[in-house]
């Protein structure tokens, strides 16, 4: 119970955090503009935020993150949601994901396409049946995953624009593609040749926008 | 570079209408629709209407997990046998579900869709793990149940104490009981279930007062359950009830319990 109520708090505490900074972008940007020196700060501000459709994680999913070495690494916490028009009850879930951009290939001034991006995700689904750790009811090891905390893989490719940059603070766009699947999907089809390739995939495609 | 735009966007497009479904919001949506919902309602619907023999035959699996191969294979072998000896209808004692997942409802669903004979699908611990048990209700309906068939009364209880916590609620004795007392519309009775009363999954304050009760009418033939995934015939208790545990699916093996004139035998078949 110490775990669902701390779950719940760090649920709240996300919340808080993703509203803070994406805000908090918005809030710098109207500082840059009033030529005022956020430099100080803005080292600490999301480097993006991103809306995503589908890919396992939520009926759209908000996620705020930070680039890493020379923008080819992405680390994104992502809120997702799925209202109970698409299931029975609705699905609250935040997720952490990594994204190595493997190739980057600059297409124009403008341009620039990233064809094979590779990621990893933990996604985490918040709610009492949704256990991360096995609940006191159960003697050891007698479920060996855990439904409220999942990891997936994911491939996908990226295509980088100026838009927004001309008229915003924003320096970039872009759209992104992805094809994955998760782990107990995968656990699922192993020696299984009656199950469908295309069950097992989740596809997902969103919008990036960088600072 | 208006040319690779438009080429990008008509990809896109493509890409879109042709895997819609494939957009996946979330592995714990639960989105079933027509032969999906209902389904041992519409099987119990089927079987009113079916014609029954003086001998009742009725074929077993269930601890399915994720052996999903096997299990196909297990609904091609019994509409096999159905042709040539006919079954009135199949019963999975439950874990259809291996992790709950409501992707692994419609896979389990879609090979018994396929057989040629009701079926009816018992509520199993795995089957509740996540969303799992709303799955169940959405899919196959009420966690217990029962129907009358050529004046048997097949009764289905849910058995999964530990899921619930050892509430003191799961099995719930009163339905049992209620289900069971003498009425003019069946003469013999046949209990089933997932987990069997001397396992530890099993409320074990319960345990007595469920053999009781199973004893009290004097007409329960015999009693069927999965959860140990092996065959077993055998008398836990010191009266004459006999537990009947059926194979599990990976064992490629199945049983079939004949039952007439209050009497029961079981036979195994290989696929």
């Amino acid at each position: 119970m110490v775990i669902l109520k701390l779950e719940h708090m760090s649920f709240k505490v996300l919340l808080v955090l993703v509203f803070t900074l994406t805000f908090g972008i918005s809030a710098s940007c109207a500082q840059e503009s009033n030529k005022i020196d956020s430099t100080r700060f803005s080292k600490f501000l999301p480097d993006y935020v991103k809306l995503q459709y589908a890919g396992g994680i939520g009926f759209l999913s908000a996620g705020v993150g930070y680039t890493f070495i020379d923008h080819r690494i992405d680390v994104t916490m992502f809120y997702g949601y799925v209202p109970d028009k698409f299931t029975v009850d609705d699905l609250h879930s935040v997720s952490l994901q990594f994204t190595a951009k493997l190739i980057r290939i600059k297409a124009s001034k403008n341009i620039e396409i990233l064809p094979l991006n590779f990621g990893w995700y933990l996604h985490h689904t918040f709610g009492n049946e949704y256990w991360v750790k096995l609940p006191d009811n159960y003697p050891k090891d007698y479920y060996w995953w855990s439904p409220g905390r999942n990891a997936g893989v994911f491939i996908g490719g990226e295509i980088k624009t100026k838009l927004l940059s001309n008229k915003t603070p924003a320096s970039g766009t872009a759209f992104y593609v992805r094809a994955g699947t998760r782990g107990l999907y995968v656990a699922s089809k192993v020696g299984n040749s009656s199950i469908p390739m295309s069950d097992i995939i989740e596809l997902g495609f969103g919008i990036a926008i960088y600072r | 570079m208006k040319l690779t735009f438009n080429i990008a966007f008509l990809a896109a497009i493509m890409f879109l209408t042709s895997c819609g479904d494939m957009f996946d919001y979330s592995s714990y949506v639960i989105d079933f629709e027509g032969e999906n919902k209902d389904v041992n309602l519409t099987n119990i619907e089927k079987l009113s209407t079916k014609k029954s023999s003086d001998t009742i035959r009725i074929a077993f699996t269930g601890d399915t997990h994720v052996n999903f191969d096997e299990f196909e294979d297990f609904v091609s072998a019994v509409n096999n046998l159905n042709e040539t000896n006919p079954i009135d209808f199949v019963v999975h004692v439950g874990d259809i579900a291996d992790f709950g997942l409501p992707q692994q409802y419609l896979w389990g669903n879609s090979f018994l869709l396929n057989l040629n004979c009701p079926y009816l699908v018992v509520l199993g611990n795995h089957d509740m793990v996540g969303n799992g048990g709303l799955a169940y209700s959405e899919m196959f309906g009420e966690y217990n149940f029962s129907f009358i068939y050529a004046k048997t009364k097949f009764i289905f209880v849910n058995t999964n104490s530990m899921e619930f916590k050892f509430n003191g609620q799961v099995p719930n004795i009163n339905w049992l009981d209620s289900q069971l007392q003498t009425a003019d519309d069946f003469e013999n009775a046949v209990v089933i279930f997932h987990v069997p009363p001397l396992a530890t999954d099993f409320d074990s304050t319960l345990e007595v007062d469920f053999h009781q009760t199973i004893a009290k009418y004097n007409n329960v033939i015999f009693t069927v359950h999965g959860h140990g995934h092996h065959h077993e015939v055998y008398f836990p208790y010191s009266d004459s009830t006999p537990y009947v545990n059926v194979y599990g699916v990976e064992h490629i093996k199945y049983n079939v319990i004949n039952i007439s004139n209050g009497n029961f035998e079981v036979g195994t078949y290989e696929f």
